[in-house]
């Protein structure tokens, strides 16, 4: 069996709830490491939240960016990640 | 009171807001819950059994008249290494020691018992900003742009709570504070998880399968619950493993596990991070954090949400008492909501046992943990650890006091061992009231 990380979304836009700080961003990476969705991809010299669509909310990156860069808040009511089961 | 004032405003319907809500109501506030998901429960992921030892507390039976879907009689923990596999199974003389819930249906289930006893419940509705005036908070701004006012506001809106940071309590963790785990739940038809788990948990310790914390499988009715993951500090990710999917991959490839998921399929994954420090303050002027946005979670022992239950019940009393005493001081919350806590056994209990056994393993290089889990296997788990280990410091260092320290603890944890006849007795009472 292999891991799946099978997901469902409830429709509707979520809004930018993540966004980056571009004067604070180093671009040391840390958020796409400790991300398990690849939400966070290299532009340039930063890194920029670009797949929000596949965000879990687990707010890993915003835990670990030790230069505030993340901000992090949460999708609108009723919209982003759904789990089943817990 | 107008339309948009309310005694307490309840921030997340998961396991600390249903709690608070229905308290709250019970004590005749009018008390109104946002929950940012369409159904409660569809935005959290845990580990989903629920301790017996807990839910025999007075506050806490009703909950044994929620949607269950197992019993858990037994714990069954594996210890794998090259050389050999450790199995120890522990199964109290009688009684249940955990249920096992599904989150998106239990918690649904207990808002709506919060809403029988008189709360308001606002679903499919975030809050963004937190309103304060004088340094107290009195409200708080939905995503819609509304305003909400209360006397006091409970925060229930987990580990990465918009409230409790906006208002300067919750701070940024990672390193030996912060786990990330994953979960998968694996659905195998209920005759063959009656067949292969049974009314079992199962915990692991193999290599490369956890980073300084331990796998384990919960079965639901017809599906397992896998999670496994570790502390969020420098060695989580290298070499072979890039992500804690790859722990996840590792554990379900060990050949016993593999055997036991056979047959079956991924039907859904989740992510979750938890923390395993007390945060340092749990109340602002107008303001009480509860379950994990108030750091009450203990990560090390798989222990979230009784804590997460208690603490939004004695948020609600402690509101209450402010309501009619006019005093909403952080100090005045603190002293009644807290008071309460550290009155509570199992509470005192599980905090202790964790924190001797985390220290411990924090402090060791990873062969040595896999020596003394085979020790907490052997020995009778982590109870038992952590009385043998303050003893045996004691007696090494000839310090009486240690000696004593174990010998109350054991005292303090008697009524857990003693968790049994009793507690099946109160369970029989509430599922027949259900």
């Amino acid at each position: 069996m292999k891991v799946e990380m099978k997901v469902d979304y409830y429709p509707g836009d979520t809004g930018e709830f993540i966004k980056v700080d571009e004067e604070k961003c180093s671009g040391c990476g840390d958020c796409a490491k400790f991300c398990m969705r690849n939400v966070w991809v290299k532009d340039g010299d930063i890194y920029r939240p670009k797949n929000l669509k596949d965000c879990a909310e687990c707010g890993a990156c915003w835990n670990i960016c030790d230069l505030d860069a993340v901000i992090f808040g949460d999708p609108k009511g009723g919209t982003g990640i759904r789990f089943e089961y817990g | 009171m107008s339309n948009n004032e309310y005694d307490i405003l309840v921030i997340g319907a998961g396991c600390a807001g249903p709690a608070a809500a229905k308290k709250a109501a019970e004590l005749g506030l009018k008390v109104l819950v946002f929950e940012k998901s369409r159904v409660p429960g569809e935005k959290n992921v845990s580990g989903t059994c629920l301790n017996m030892a807990a839910l025999i507390d007075p506050d806490l039976q009703y909950l044994m008249k929620g949607p269950v879907e197992r019993e858990i009689y037994e714990m069954t923990t594996y210890m794998v290494t090259k050389e050999r596999t450790s199995m120890m199974k522990e199964t109290p003389a009688e009684g249940i020691i955990l249920l096992s819930v599904r989150r998106d249906v239990f918690d649904a289930w207990h808002t709506e018992e919060a809403k029988k006893a008189g709360a308001e419940i606002k679903l499919s509705t975030t809050i963004v900003d937190i309103i304060e005036k004088d340094g107290r908070v009195t409200g708080v701004v939905t995503d819609s742009g509304e305003k909400y006012y209360g006397k006091v506001i409970i925060d229930a809106a987990g580990v990465n709570s918009i409230i409790g940071r906006k208002a300067g309590l919750i701070p940024k963790r990672k390193g030996d504070s912060m786990i990330l785990y994953t979960i998968l739940n694996v659905w195998l038809g209920e005759d063959v998880v009656n067949e292969r788990f049974g009314n079992s948990i199962y915990y692991f310790l193999a290599p490369g399968c956890q980073h300084k914390t331990w796998p384990w499988i919960f079965p639901k009715k017809d599906v397992v619950t896998i999670g496994t993951g570790g502390y969020m500090d420098d060695d989580l990710f290298k070499g072979e493993i890039k992500s804690v999917n790859d722990y996840m991959q590792n554990l379900i490839d060990l050949p016993m596990i593999k055997e036991k998921l056979e047959g079956g399929r991924v039907e859904a994954w989740g992510l979750h991070l938890e923390y395993d420090e007390a945060i340092e303050k749990r109340t602002k002027d107008g303001l009480i954090l509860t379950g994990e946005a108030g750091g009450f979670v203990i990560p090390f022992l798989g222990e979230g949400m009784p804590e997460a239950f208690f603490t939004g019940i004695y948020a609600a009393e402690a509101a209450a008492k402010a309501i009619k005493e006019n005093n909403f001081s952080a100090e005045f919350l603190e002293e009644h909501f807290m008071g309460r806590f550290n009155e509570n056994v199992f509470l005192q209990s599980f905090r202790y046992i964790a924190e001797m056994n985390k220290k411990s393993i924090l402090s060791m290089p990873d062969e040595e943990i896999a020596a003394m889990m085979q020790n907490v296997v052997i020995g009778g788990g982590f109870i038992s650890n952590t009385i043998h280990t303050q003893w045996m410091k004691g007696a090494d260092e000839d310090d009486i006091s240690l000696v004593q320290e174990a010998k109350d603890f054991y005292e303090l944890i008697q009524p857990y061992r003693q968790v049994g006849s009793e507690s099946v007795e109160i369970y029989k009472k509430m599922r027949a009231e259900k």
